[in-house]
């Protein structure tokens, strides 16, 4: 068989232009090549860092907040947060229903998160705790995540709120001592660099991890134990007299700390939702007239000066001092009283009188040594500063009416700091949050005669005869002052809105606590200091000094309150 | 007594098949199974659809390569004139397949594209077998109408009739990177096939004018041009998946960040282990590694284009114009492959011959080496004077 091939020509110059033509196409990949992965290297693999390296940040341990003795008052606990990557999931029935079981969730509302393949980062449950998560995590669902955080607990919950504050969601410090010491709690977080997959899984660190640097503990001066007692009995008071609020000051005489502080309304830091109104220290922020707690300074001021003396009698009349338009009152007549019976019976008239023999600026010194109208820098956010206006433009009624705590606006702390020139024989200790090792020097405002006679007269008003014979305390000499104000509102005294206080210290014959207590408007019958204030007192130094283990000065029969008497009342 | 005697003067002078191309090929073929592997753990432990399961691909890649061996021993057995002979009925085949691609439910849709029929276990792409297809059937055509290669009317007419129908069948799936090669292998046949020059420059004209006009009128293959000539303007959107394979370049250097380090294939780079196998490559294997591929498929085409000399003085017309007809198929398809990973090309959907996953490229890629052997064979047997 021949086969007859056709005329063909493959021409030899075609082929050659075809096979250059394919090898020129191969050439050109080389030379793309060469660029791309010897040359342009740098840009792409920035782009390609851009997009796959991730800086992780290691969080630090935020430190604790211990009270006096080592007690935890705040403590950051690890918790894992459990999320998902939907596409990644494969889960069976009986695992959903497991799952669900552990993460406290209806069955449908978890496959309805799982289903959502839109995203690949769903949380499932945040902040769990860490065994808990460990048991969804034995599960072995592919796609199921955990992510360590931590969580700050506040084991005394509600009793320390407002000193110790709370921390935000990215673990910073938003309120209280949380806010004021951040930097010193919160450590140095670390970090590493690590190359990261496209469902976010870490393949490996590019370079060194940065480990973090765990904050620092902080000592308080609050001793919990008091504490405790502290709020519970303002929160009985707040409670019993159907008050706005309540502020109460537990203090060291010897050493400036501050063994409780304690407000009322408060709220839960664990959980801080409901806190409009409810977060702020009031002892601390809230400026207030003072009312007679104040009168002991204005004695002070002219024993010192020597325009009176301890005995000096002023008349005090029919209850009534005018000054130009205006007339200062006191609850009862009281006649001729001298500066011990001012103090005792917290008579108005008497102090104004007293006042007016000083010249303005002797009285502003006095009360400016004390600290009024300067914050008392304890390191505390929002500390208020109080008002004391300056000396230069004081009329005389003014003069007459600082005398007894009107016209002048002080923080609960500032009146008890104030008080302990009193215990330490004219010392001004400075006061302070955080535990001291040895007591600090103060600053001698009086002199110790002056101090002590101001002290006795103190004494005189838990007495019966006193305006607060419910501040005695069995045991114990007790020394204090009461106070009941007429509040302002919107710059007028309103004739039913009181603010009662009581300021004491004990043992009177060597003061180891001194305590301030505030009640913002009492609304159940009562609302004299001495009948508000002063029962909160007596509670709390009682139970505080037998904490202590304070020596008595007095026999445990002292107490003595007159049954039925008319209560000395004191003028507001 | 003559018999063993020329037997063993055979086997003393020369082989009887071209090594070197059975061992670039092996080459091609083994390091595409290990790369594909490199390249699908991450996705197929991602994936619910393989069940986490990491070897998937491996396990059906192997499995491919075992179907292609056989495929490729039945295929050399077959002489050339056989091919010859049935190369239009192959194919007549081949358009019924494209055809029945298109019919909802016969053919699958993946992305937007209809190109894969379902028959019972086994999938098939028709496009892949029609590269093979036309090849031989240009090549048919061509000796064929040898003497009518200068016409317009008899010789290149007919031909661009076949060749718009299949156009159109491969642009309804739609496979315009498939269009491509197939269109590159028909115009080289008719090239070496003596088309006359100016037939051949309108037809150049007319290809250009036609690719323009495609791109233009269909607004996916316009973003995709855009998204190619600056994957940066976009790189999260239209740009993303070039620019993650040029991250991947970037990242591998001269000699790589070492077999199965890739970052770009865990999840980053879409189609990792198919179209965008090279870019794994390169950041794995760095420039070393694109450097051998390129340097292997270089080397086939030669091969593929020196065997087809043999076959011209052996006056194996048919022969010779298949031969370089599957030369310029696995060189363009790889070039087109390769240029889109490296961003001088838009991205296409082209597989890298004999590297790739994907079972019937492979197939067919193999049947076509395993003709190329056997027209080698041939030749060689030829040039002892013994009946082929």
């Amino acid at each position: 068989m021949v086969r007859v091939q056709p005329l063909i020509l493959l021409p030899a110059w075609r082929r050659r232009v075809l096979l250059i033509a394919l090898l020129c196409g191969f050439m050109v990949l080389l030379g793309r090549s060469i660029y791309l992965q010897g040359l342009h290297d740098d840009f792409l693999q920035r782009k390609g860092d851009a997009r796959y390296s991730r800086t992780l940040v290691l969080p630090a341990h935020r430190g604790m907040i211990l009270d006096r003795n080592g007690r935890p008052l705040a403590i950051s606990t690890p918790v894992e947060s459990v999320w998902a990557s939907p596409p990644d999931v494969t889960i069976n029935a009986e695992q959903l229903k497991s799952l669900a079981a552990l993460l406290r969730m209806k069955p449908s509302e978890l496959s309805r998160k799982l289903e959502n393949s839109e995203r690949e980062f769903v949380y499932l449950k945040r902040r769990m705790p860490p065994e808990e998560a460990a048991q969804v995590m034995r599960l072995g669902i592919p796609g199921i995540f955990l992510q360590r955080e931590y969580r700050r607990f506040y084991p005394a919950a509600d009793v320390t709120a407002h000193l110790i504050g709370f921390t935000g969601i990215d673990d910073t410090g938003q309120e209280g001592i949380e806010l004021a010491y951040d930097q010193w709690l919160s450590g140095k977080p670390g970090s590493r660099r690590v190359i990261k997959d496209a469902r976010g899984r870490i393949i490996e660190d590019l370079e060194a991890v940065k480990v973090p640097q765990d904050g620092r503990d902080l000592v308080l001066s609050i001793d919990h134990q008091i504490q405790y007692l502290a709020y519970r009995e303002l929160e009985r008071a707040v409670e019993q007299h159907k008050a706005r609020a309540g502020a109460i000051v537990v203090m060291d005489a010897k050493t400036g700390e501050i063994l409780a502080i304690a407000n009322q309304p408060s709220y839960n830091p664990n959980n801080p939702v409901k806190i409009a109104g409810r977060s702020r220290n009031r002892a601390i922020v809230d400026i207030f007239e003072p009312g007679s707690t104040l009168k002991p300074f204005t004695a002070a001021a002219v024993l010192e000066a020597g325009t009176f003396q301890p005995d000096s009698k002023l008349d005090t009349g029919n209850g009534t001092f005018t000054i130009g338009s205006a007339t200062i009152h006191d609850a009862h007549p009281a006649g001729v009283l001298d500066v011990a019976q001012v103090i005792q019976k917290s008579s108005n008239v008497g102090a104004a009188k007293m006042a007016l023999s000083l010249e303005p600026h002797v009285l502003w010194g006095m009360f400016n040594q004390l600290g009024f109208g300067a914050p008392v820098h304890v390191g505390f956010p929002g500390e208020a500063s109080g008002r004391l206006r300056p000396w230069q433009r004081w009329r005389p009624i003014e003069q007459a009416t600082m005398a007894y705590g009107h016209g002048i606006s002080l923080t609960l702390l500032q009146l008890v700091r104030a008080y302990s020139v009193f215990a330490n024989g004219g010392e001004l200790k400075p006061v302070s949050l955080l535990k001291v090792n040895e007591a600090p020097i103060g600053q001698h405002v009086l002199s110790a005669r002056t101090a002590n006679a101001v002290k006795d007269m103190l004494e005189l008003v838990v007495q019966p005869g006193g305006t607060a014979p419910r501040a005695q305390v069995m045991g114990y000499r007790v020394a204090g002052k009461t106070g009941t104000a007429h509040k302002l509102v919107d710059g007028v005294y309103a004739e039913d809105r009181y603010m009662s206080s009581f300021v004491g210290m004990a043992p009177a014959s060597n003061p180891r606590l001194i305590i301030g207590v505030m009640i913002d408007e009492p609304s159940n019958g009562q609302y004299y200091g001495g009948a508000v204030a002063a029962p909160v007192f007596s509670a709390v130094m009682r139970e505080a000094l037998r904490m202590l283990a304070v020596p008595q000065d007095a026999p445990t029969t002292n107490v003595v309150i007159p049954p039925e008497t008319p209560e000395v009342k004191e003028v507001v | 007594m003559t018999l063993t005697m020329l037997a063993r003067k055979e086997r003393l002078t020369a082989p009887a098949y071209d090594q070197g191309l059975l061992w670039v090929a092996l080459m091609l073929l083994g390091f595409g199974l290990v790369m594909v592997y490199s390249a699908s753990i991450a996705l197929a432990e991602a994936d619910k659809a393989t069940g986490h399961q990491s070897t998937y691909y491996l396990i059906r890649h192997a499995a491919y390569l075992g179907v292609s061996f056989v495929a490729a021993m039945v295929a050399f057995q077959v002489p050339t004139r056989i091919w010859q002979k049935i190369a239009p009925y192959l194919f007549l085949i081949g358009i019924a397949l494209l055809v029945l691609v298109l019919i909802p439910g016969i053919g699958r849709e993946v992305n937007g594209s209809r190109r894969w029929i379902s028959f019972f276990f086994i999938t098939l792409q028709p496009s892949e077998l029609m590269k093979l297809f036309v090849a031989m059937y240009v090549a048919d055509y061509t000796v064929r109408k040898a003497a009518q290669m200068d016409s317009f009317t008899k010789g290149f007419l007919p031909m661009l009739a076949v060749m718009l129908l299949v156009g159109g069948l491969l642009l309804r799936e739609p496979d315009f990177g498939a269009f491509a090669v197939i269109a590159a292998i028909a115009v080289s046949i008719l090239w070496l096939g003596g088309i006359n020059i100016r037939i051949f420059g309108g037809l150049l004209v007319l290809l250009v004018v036609g690719f323009v006009l495609l791109i233009w009128s269909s607004p996916y293959r316009l973003q995709r041009i855009t998204g190619f000539m600056d994957p940066w303007a976009d790189p999260f959107g239209k740009g993303y998946q070039l620019s993650h394979a040029l991250i991947a370049f970037g990242r591998g250097e001269w000699f790589g960040v070492g077999l199965g380090a890739s970052v770009e294939k865990l999840l980053y780079l879409p189609e990792a282990h198919t179209d965008f196998l090279l870019a794994v490559i390169a950041e794995e294997l760095g420039f070393v590694g694109v450097c051998t591929v390129v340097m292997l498929f270089g080397w086939m085409v030669m091969r593929a284009f020196g065997i087809a000399k043999e076959a011209v003085l052996h006056e194996r017309y048919f022969s010779a114009l298949l031969a370089q007809g599957i030369g310029v198929w696995l060189g363009v398809q790889a070039i087109i492959n390769m240029g889109v990973n490296m961003g001088i090309l838009p991205t296409k959907g082209l597989t890298l011959p004999l590297l790739s996953y994907g079972g019937s490229g492979i197939v067919a890629n193999c049947v076509a080496l395993a003709i190329l052997l056997r027209i080698d064979w041939e030749n060689r047997r030829l040039a002892k004077g013994m009946p082929v």
